[in-house]
């Protein structure tokens, strides 16, 4: 067994860096796809929840890398204070490094979602108030930027022959589709807990505050169909994996029947984290798709999916992360 | 800039405690490195490691632990073991390790600081302990597991064929303590230098080419038989690398 260098905080930081780029795309998506809010309300809300959520991700992930570096560690235990802001050093060059164009694009994304966020922070912000050309241009930048960020995190693993489990082009591509959906689940997550106000459907009745939530369908539709592209992102990463010769093929073995994460990796990332989510969802949102039914979703049944879907990304990357360090390249 | 920083303090270090040293025990010398010479050549350190005349004393990593005060538990430079058949059929073979100094260094692609560069005017690759900020991304990068975070600085660190040695003239701490002078070290772009000799008139072959790392230890008569060679051959096979990963990676 290879020594672990990357562990929790980087995982962590992997997951929350992918929810709140995710949630920042997804917010400004929302947002110009309805020209600015053009969509009503409903719309404008959930670009909302996303613009408020996406930045605490994206800080806090960054604030937990810190505790995977070496200078700080050591600084505890050498004393020398200045060792904790070494990280500094990052910022004060760009080199070719994927980690390094990465940090520049995170600190870029996390500012630009900032001042996102500053545009909805009024809660009587609505489409066409005074911030809303800024609120736009932000919203424009935010599109690439989220991807960017998400990508980055693929690229960064990606980069290294040495190990081979990462080794992959389709990497970026899962990392993508779940920093996208989990974007989704967080903005959801969000909606479902604070949105209680009473929801007018389409043919203009109103529901009762509580239970039924109609606004969320396109969430969920979304929500459904990345989830799709992320388990024909797992299956393209498997196969072309498992289909090669050397040190690839040994490495996907980890997750494989019979591999030491294959475990978490089917029960815990496939089935409750991609499958489960997306059969619920599948159920609720049919309906609608085929019948154009009035979309109707139990607020608890809309948490439990959110929530299924985040816990599931988590995983995707403990998978990744100590799949890729405890296996390596063959022969010496 | 940077570069005469750090040179500047191991100088220091050695003309301290190496000129006791030099003088006590018989030190190998380098022959006079082409800094004097002024000739337009660049200068590519290199190891030449005859594993025929290794015999797993394991000298070379205890100096190396002494040169550099190397933490516990940490090594820069190591020897493997590597035993395996059945009897009667049976060998053991010792294989040195050590950072490569490879030519097209991965550990140097991927870091975001600068900290880590290999030095032009003699190739050799050094991480610089003020810029690191030790995120240990090129320890995930050198297929060789060559690097580690030094407790001490927080900072990657590995071997970097005694800089501090060398830059005065004076061979690296374990091709000096080498018994069977197992370790040959030289400037393998002088074709008159006993590497590059080496290197031309023997099978010499490096570890995990395949990683396009174009390392410059080279081996002589090396081992590469791994778990996977192994398995295939339905062999039996142990690899005792003496440090604290007990698997190589
Ligand atoms: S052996 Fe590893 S640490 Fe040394 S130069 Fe090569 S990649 Fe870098
Ligand atoms: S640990 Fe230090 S030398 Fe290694 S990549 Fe990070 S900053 Fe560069």
């Amino acid at each position: 067994m290879n020594e672990v260098f990357w562990g929790l905080p980087v995982i962590s930081y992997l997951f929350l860096a992918g929810v709140g780029a995710g949630a920042y795309t997804v917010s400004a998506s929302v947002l110009l796809r309805g020209g600015g809010g053009g969509f009503g309300h409903k719309h404008f809300q959930i670009a909302r929840y996303g613009a408020l959520l996406a930045p605490l991700p994206m800080m806090i992930g960054t604030g937990l890398i810190i505790f995977e570096l070496g200078t700080f560690t050591a600084a505890f235990e050498n004393g020398d204070f200045w060792l904790l802001f070494r990280w500094i050093r990052l910022f004060l060059t760009i080199t070719m490094s994927p980690m390094s164009i990465g940090s520049w694009v995170l600190a870029v994304c996390i500012l630009a979602s900032l001042v996102y966020a500053y545009t909805f922070l009024s809660p009587d912000a609505k489409p066409g108030d005074d911030k809303s050309s800024l609120r736009l241009a932000m919203a424009w930048v935010g599109v690439p930027l989220g991807i960017a960020v998400a990508i980055y995190t693929g690229v960064m693993l990606g980069a290294m022959p040495s190990r081979p489990f990462w080794n992959s082009p389709v990497l970026v591509l899962l990392f993508l589709m779940s920093a996208l959906s989990g974007g989704v689940a967080g903005i959801l997550l969000l909606k479902a807990i604070f949105d209680h106000e009473p929801q007018t459907d389409d043919a203009g009745g109103t529901e009762p505050a509580g239970k039924i939530d109609r606004s969320s369908y396109l969430l969920s539709a979304s929500d459904m169909i990345l989830i799709g592209f992320e388990l024909l992102a797992v299956f393209l990463f498997i196969m072309f994996t498992y289909l090669t010769v050397g040190a690839q093929k040994v490495a996907i073995s980890v997750i494989l029947p019979g591999g030491s994460l294959s475990m978490l990796f089917w029960v815990g990332v496939v089935l409750i984290g991609l499958l489960i989510p997306a059969i619920i969802e599948l159920k609720y949102v049919l309906p609608t798709l085929l019948h154009k039914k009035v979309y109707t979703i139990p607020r608890r049944v809309e948490m439990i999916v959110a929530l299924v879907v985040l816990f599931g990304g988590f995983l995707l990357r403990y998978v990744v992360v100590i799949g890729g360090q405890i296996t390596g390249p063959v022969g010496i | 800039m940077k570069n005469s920083d750090v040179n500047l303090s191991r100088r220091n270090l050695v003309a301290k405690a190496g000129l006791g040293a030099a003088a006590a025990v018989a030190t190998a010398t380098l022959p006079k490195p082409a800094k004097a010479e002024a000739t337009d050549r660049t200068v590519q350190y290199a190891m030449v490691i005859d594993t025929r005349r290794c015999v797993g004393c394991h000298a070379c990593s205890v100096a190396c632990k002494a040169e550099f005060d190397v933490p516990l538990g940490e090594t820069r430079s190591w020897v493997e073991y590597i035993e395996k058949g059945e009897y009667p059929n049976v060998s053991r073979q010792f294989l040195p390790r050590l950072c490569n100094q490879c030519s097209d260094p991965p550990c140097v692609r991927v870091c975001p600081t600068g900290a880590t560069y290999k030095r032009k005017e003699d190739g050799i690759v050094v991480v610089d302990a003020d810029i690191c900020i030790g995120c240990k991304y090129c320890m995930q990068a050198c297929p060789y597991d060559a690097r580690f975070i030094n407790p001490r600085t927080g900072t990657a660190d590995k071997c970097d064929f005694c800089l501090h040695r060398v830059s005065q003239g004076i061979a690296p701490a374990c091709v000096n303590t080498c018994q069977g002078r197992a370790r040959i070290f030289g400037d393998m772009n002088d074709p008159d230098s006993e590497v590059a000799k080496l290197i031309a008139t023997e099978p010499v072959t490096v570890l995990r080419q395949e990683m396009g790392t174009k390392p410059n230890v080279y081996y002589i008569a090396a081992d590469h038989t791994d778990d996977g060679d192994a398995r295939f051959q339905h062999q039996y096979l142990r690899v005792d690398t003496h440090r604290r990963a007990k698997e190589r990676r």
